[in-house]
């Protein structure tokens, strides 16, 4: 069950991740 | 797959079921379809589709292409509101299922429709059959949610309504991925990019279609009692979809969500030339960029953030700070606009849009306390269509006002004051409804058997 929750979690988190950091990225401009 | 795998009864949890695993099957299906938010990165290359590198004649308007977004919405709600009932009926796997099939054919259908250039097929596609996947899939997990976490229903709409934040995250970047990849000499890549997205949605919701579970009948969290002393303005009673929109109740949330989210959702159509107007020459286009993308990071962090806290000050608690500090911080922009200060202006609007986010997320949980879990997915739905009002008038305010100050000889930097103090206007009358909130009279009450 552990492994699972593992699995989902991580499946829906990487790309959640990896969406705020491009954000973020984009977001320093502002303060550039 | 087999069409009991979809039933209902096929989906309830087996005893020791991890109730954590809900949450990312919730979540598959709000970051998929949240994609909605970031649709505008298509508007300028679907404005190039005969003219490759820029419009050409035959090739569609900026004005026509921008139907297809607001089509979308119109539908999300539509849609919520006519199957919220077949969603309660039949469960969450099969509307997820029904939502998958419905957003990424949307996606098909459009592809379609821009190898036919036919901007109809598109309208069909993404508006019509993607905007009922939008709604279907939006209420879809919220009553399963309130269900597993009865201690906490704040707390777990807000994780799953916060992906549909987070989806415009993900999509924007991915857009602009796979259309860059997928570009040639004859092709913008849309069209591929279009079918690409309708695959992997599908697949990624198809995640949630397997993954989601209800409880049992009987089941509550372990070492949970429902509190002896209901809590004010919190039921323990259920009021069914029908006679619920009846009630007062559902009137005033329903002036409460609409001008919620009439507030935010004019700013963050327009964040990026408001910001780059009212600070003439400070502010570029790249940089007015990255300030759109802090808002709807803020959007996101705040539907879990309030909602979250919603379950500790109450939902009635959260939603008056929602409008006593909008009005402040609406109030105080035309002055930080004339000082100058870009910081104080980029914080006050991440904490309005944190806000608007934060209020959808907590209107499922304000629902359910307002009318029980019965049918409050159902409830939710038909409440959604004050979404669907203030998607036409938060753009529509901030957009003619504007000009019509313009028009009126007004520097361009000033005008947008008038518009956030009608802002203030509108957040004051959410404040008013959502303090009238009183309980829900027994008449209205549901009198037979709740399980399904």
């Amino acid at each position: 069950m552990k492994g699972r929750l593992v699995a989902l979690w991580s499946l829906v988190g990487i790309p959640l991740l990896w969406g705020v950091m491009k954000t973020l990225q984009n977001a320093m401009k502002l303060f550039q | 797959m087999t069409a009991s795998f979809l039933d209902r009864q096929h989906t309830v949890a087996p005893p020791g079921f991890n109730r954590f695993l809900v949450p990312p099957a919730a979540l598959a299906v709000h970051l998929s379809i949240g994609q909605a938010y970031a649709f505008s990165t298509f508007n300028l290359p679907l404005t190039k589709l005969i003219g490759i590198t820029a419009a050409a004649p035959g090739d569609w308007d900026l004005k026509q292409v921008g139907w297809i977004f607001s089509l979308a919405i119109v539908f999300l709600g539509s849609s919520a509101a006519v199957f919220g009932r077949w969603v309660e009926r039949v469960g969450p796997r099969k509307s997820m299922f029904a939502s998958a099939l419905c957003f990424g054919g949307g996606f098909l259908v459009s592809a379609v429709g821009i190898h036919l250039h036919q901007l109809w097929v598109i309208y069909l596609g993404y508006g019509v059959l993607g905007g009922c996947g939008l709604g279907i899939g939006y209420i879809s997990p919220v009553s399963t949610l309130i269900k597993w976490f009865p201690d906490r229903p704040g707390m777990a709409t807000g994780m799953a309504i916060m992906g549909f934040g987070g989806g415009a995250l993900i999509a924007a970047p991915l857009s602009v991925l796979l259309m860059a990849h997928f570009k040639t000499a004859t092709s913008n890549g849309v069209l591929e990019t279009f079918v690409t997205m309708g695959v992997i949605y599908f697949m990624f919701m198809m995640i949630g279609v397997y993954a989601v579970r209800v409880p049992a009948a009987d089941w509550k969290p372990t070492g949970w009692t429902a509190a002896a002393q209901p809590k004010p303005l919190v039921t323990s009673a259920h009021v069914a979809v029908d006679m619920a929109w009846r009630t007062p109740q559902f009137r005033l949330l329903w002036v409460v969500l609409c001008m919620n989210v009439t507030a935010g959702i004019g700013v963050l159509g327009q964040a990026s030339p408001m910001i780059q107007e009212i600070f003439t020459g400070h502010v570029t286009p790249a940089a007015a960029a990255g300030f759109v993308g802090l808002l709807s990071l803020f959007n996101m962090v705040g539907r879990f953030f309030w909602a979250s806290t919603s379950d500790y000050i109450g939902r009635r608690n959260t939603y008056m700070i929602f409008f006593a500090l909008g009005i402040v911080l609406y109030a105080s922009v035309p002055t930080l606009g004339h000082m100058g200060s870009i910081p104080l202006f980029v914080v006050a609007f991440c904490i309005i849009l944190s806000m608007y986010g934060g209020g959808f997320a907590t209107i499922p949980a304000y629902l359910r306390d307002m009318f029980g879990t019965y049918q409050v997915g159902a409830i939710h739905g038909r409440l959604l269509t004050a979404w669907s009002v203030a998607g036409v008038l938060g753009p529509v305010l901030i957009n003619y006002i504007r000009q019509y100050q313009i028009d009126n000889g007004v520097p361009k930097a000033q005008a947008y004051s008038v518009t956030m103090y009608i802002m203030c206007g509108m957040l004051l009358l959410g404040f008013i409804c959502n303090f009238a909130m009183r309980a829900v009279n027994e008449k209205y009450f549901y009198r037979g058997s709740t399980q399904s």
